[in-house]
C-alpha cells in the first residue's frame, strides 16, 4: 500500500479561507485598492471585492492565492499569516521605543536674511538678547541624554545659527564629553543659509564631523526673490557655500531643502535642474508651512492645494524622466512614502507618522529655554499660540516636559487609528498625524479630514505614486530603488 | 441673532458630542440643549441677522456633531490599540508608571 496520499488530498478545500483585517478605497474606474494591516496593497475589481467579502471565490482561484500572499485573507487553519502580520507590525513600530532622536537647538533668533515665508519670527542681527545662553544650552544637553535613543542628532537652527557660532562650538564639545559616558551614535547638523560660512567653521566641522543643511529654493532669480538679504546675493552665497563644503569635507556633508512659494509653482523643472547643476541628487518638493512670517506676510494665502499638486506632479514626472535618461535623482517626500508603501519600515519622518512625531521623534530647545514638541510648534508659538510649549529647561524636569498634557493630549487625539475617516482609510499606513498643522489651520489637533488640506494633499500623492507604480514599469523600478535605500 | 432648532435622535447622538460640537462653534452660536424624551432639542442662537448665513452655520454644526459622535465612538473602540502603541513609544524612557 502506498504511503502517499493522492494529489486530490492536497487540493485546498472550498471556502476554507477567512478574511484578515483590511481596508479599501475605490481607486478609479474599475479598480479598488485593498491594503492590509501594514499597508501592503493589491488592486481588485469592484466585483472581485464583493466576491472577497462574500467569500464567494473558489479556493483554487488565482486571486485567492494573490490575496493570501498579501495577507488580505488566510487559510482558516494557518497561523503563519497572523505571525507574519504581527512581525511586520512590530517592524513598522520598532523605532518608537527609541524615542527622541532629533534634538533641535535654536541658538539664536538673529538672522541677516528677511525671507517672507520664514517660519521663525526673526530678530535683526544686532539684538544679542535673542541668543541662547551657555546655561540654557547646558540644561538642554542634560535633557538630550535623558532620551533613550541610541542615535542622537543635534541640529542647530535659528534664525541663523552661525551668528552664535561660539555657542555651537561649546555645545558640540560638551555633547562629545557627555557622550563619552553615554556612548550614543552622536551626529551634528548645522541648518544655515551659508552666508556666514568661513574657514573657521569648515575646520570645526571637519574636526567634529558636522554636517550642513541649507536652503536652496531654485535658480538665482527665484531663490533671491524668496530670500532677500542686504546685497541681494543669497543664492550666490548658498551655492558658493555648498561648493566649499563639498570640496573641503566631501560631497555628502551638505544637503539642501527648498521652500515652495507662489513664485515656485511654475518652475518645477528649473528648480530640479538647479539642484542637479549643484550636484545635489535629492530634492524635497515641499509644501508651504502655514506658520510664522508666512502668515504675517500673507505669502501662505497665495497658493492652494491644487496648484501645489500640479507643481508636485510636474516635478515628480520630470524626475522620473531624468531617471529614464540615466540621471540619478530622487524626490524625498515620495521616497518617504514609498518606503512605507513598499517595505515594512517606517522612516519616522516627523511630519508623516502616527503616533505623531512631536516629542517622540523630535524636540526643540528654544533660545530662551522653552521646550517645544516640534519645530512647527515653536513656529506656532511665534504666532501667539503656545499650545505645543512643553515647559522650560530652567523650571521643569524631563518627566514634567515629556509627560505634560501639552505633549500627551495631541499625541492621543491625533492618533490616526482613532480618527474619523483616517481609521477606515486604505492609505492610513502611508500617512500620519500632524497635530501642529491642524492646530494652526483649524484650532484642533485632528481637524476635519474632508476639509483638511493636509489630507487632500497626501491622498493625491498616494494615488499618484500608486498609479505610476502600477502603470509604468520604469517608474516602478525607480520607486523600488528609492524605497529600499 | 437668529434662532434655529435642530432635533437630534437621542439613540444616535450623545449630549456629550452635541456639547463638544457647540463648544467648537461658540464663536458663532450659543446652544440651549433640552432633553425631550428620546430626542435632543438644540436651540442654536446664531450670531448673525442673515438667514442664509445662519443656515450655513447650522449645516456646519450638524457636520460637527457627526464628527464628534464618530470621534467618541472610534476613540472608545480603539483605546486598547492606541494605549499599546503609545506605551511602546514611552517604554524605554523611564517615565512609565511602573518605573516611578
Amino acid at each position: 500500500m502506498s504511503k502517499f496520499q493522492a494529489a486530490a488530498a492536497y487540493e485546498p478545500t472550498e471556502a476554507a479561507w477567512e478574511l484578515l483585517p483590511f481596508r479599501f478605497e475605490h481607486f478609479d474606474e474599475g479598480r479598488v485598492l485593498l491594503t492590509n494591516m501594514v499597508g501592503e496593497h493589491v488592486f481588485v475589481t469592484d466585483d472581485e471585492l464583493v466576491s472577497v467579502v462574500d467569500k464567494a471565490l473558489p479556493a483554487t482561484s488565482p486571486l485567492v492565492r494573490q490575496l493570501r500572499g498579501k495577507h488580505i485573507i488566510r487559510d482558516a487553519v494557518e497561523d503563519l499569516p497572523l505571525e507574519l502580520l504581527a512581525l511586520k507590525t512590530r517592524t513598522r513600530y520598532r523605532r518608537l521605543p527609541e524615542f527622541t532622536g532629533l534634538h533641535i537647538f535654536v541658538v539664536s533668533l538673529r538672522c541677516e536674511h528677511s525671507c517672507p515665508y520664514c517660519q521663525v519670527s526673526r530678530q535683526s542681527a544686532d539684538k544679542t538678547r535673542y541668543d541662547m545662553s551657555a546655561e540654557t544650552a547646558q540644561k538642554a544637553l542634560e535633557m538630550v541624554f535623558e532620551s533613550p535613543s541610541q542615535s542622537i542628532k543635534i541640529e542647530f537652527q535659528g534664525g541663523e545659527p552661525l551668528l552664535n557660532f561660539p555657542l555651537v562650538e561649546e555645545i558640540v564639545a560638551r555633547a562629545e564629553e557627555l557622550n563619552a559616558v553615554y556612548q550614543r551614535h552622536l551626529t551634528f547638523v548645522i541648518a544655515t543659509n551659508l552666508a556666514l560660512l568661513d574657514d573657521a567653521v569648515l575646520e570645526f566641522a571637519d574636526a567634529h564631523d558636522v554636517y550642513f543643511s541649507t536652503s536652496l529654493d531654485g535658480p538665482a532669480d527665484l531663490h533671491n526673490r524668496n530670500r532677500p538679504r542686504s546685497g541681494g546675493n543669497s543664492w550666490e552665497l548658498a551655492v558658493a557655500g555648498i561648493r566649499r563644503i563639498r570640496e573641503a569635507l566631501g560631497i555628502h556633508r551638505v544637503s539642501a531643502l527648498m521652500t515652495t512659494t507662489e513664485a515656485s509653482l511654475d518652475r518645477a523643472k528649473d528648480i530640479i535642474d538647479c539642484y542637479l547643476e549643484q550636484g545635489l541628487s535629492n530634492i524635497f518638493l515641499r509644501s508651504m508651512s502655514p506658520y510664522g512670517f508666512a502668515v504675517k506676510t500673507k505669502s501662505h494665502a497665495a497658493y492652494d492645494v491644487d496648484r501645489w499638486l500640479e507643481f508636485y506632479r510636474e516635478g515628480l514626472d520630470y524626475i522620473l524622466e531624468l531617471n529614464e535618461r540615466g540621471v540619478s535623482v530622487s524626490e524625498q517626500y515620495a521616497s518617504i512614502i514609498l518606503k512605507k508603501m513598499l517595505t515594512n519600515e517606517d522612516p519616522g519622518f516627523v511630519d508623516l507618522t502616527s503616533p505623531a512625531g512631536i516629542g517622540i521623534g523630535a524636540v526643540v530647545y528654544n533660545y530662551d529655554g522653552d521646550v517645544y514638541a516640534s519645530d512647527e510648534g515653536r513656529m506656532l508659538a511665534e504666532m501667539g499660540d503656545t499650545t505645543f510649549r512643553l515647559g522650560n529647561l530652567h523650571a521643569d524636569s524631563y518627566r514634567d516636559i515629556m509627560l505634560s498634557d501639552a505633549l500627551l493630549r495631541p499625541l492621543e487625539e491625533s492618533f490616526t487609528l482613532s480618527a474619523p475617516m483616517c481609521g477606515d482609510c486604505a492609505f492610513e499606513s502611508y500617512c500620519g498625524a500632524d497635530p501642529v498643522r491642524h492646530q494652526a489651520t483649524t484650532g484642533d489637533f485632528l481637524g476635519r479630514k474632508p476639509s483638511s488640506a493636509f489630507c487632500r494633499r497626501n491622498m493625491a500623492i498616494f494615488r499618484l505614486l500608486l498609479e505610476r507604480y502600477e502603470s509604468d514599469p520604469k517608474a516602478r523600478s525607480v520607486f523600488l530603488d528609492w524605497a529600499n535605500r | 441673532m437668529i434662532a434655529r432648532e435642530v432635533v437630534l435622535d437621542g439613540t444616535a447622538y450623545s449630549a456629550d458630542a452635541i456639547q463638544r460640537a457647540a463648544y467648537r462653534f461658540s464663536d458663532r452660536l450659543s446652544l440651549e440643549l433640552v432633553v425631550d424624551e428620546t430626542v435632543f432639542r438644540c436651540v442654536l442662537n446664531v450670531e448673525t441677522d442673515d438667514g442664509q448665513e445662519a443656515d450655513l452655520v447650522v449645516s456646519d454644526f450638524r457636520k460637527e456633531v457627526l464628527d464628534q459622535v464618530l470621534r467618541e465612538r472610534i476613540r472608545n473602540d480603539t483605546e486598547s490599540v492606541r494605549n499599546v502603541i503609545l506605551a511602546l513609544a514611552f517604554s524605554k524612557t523611564g517615565l512609565t508608571s511602573d518605573e516611578e
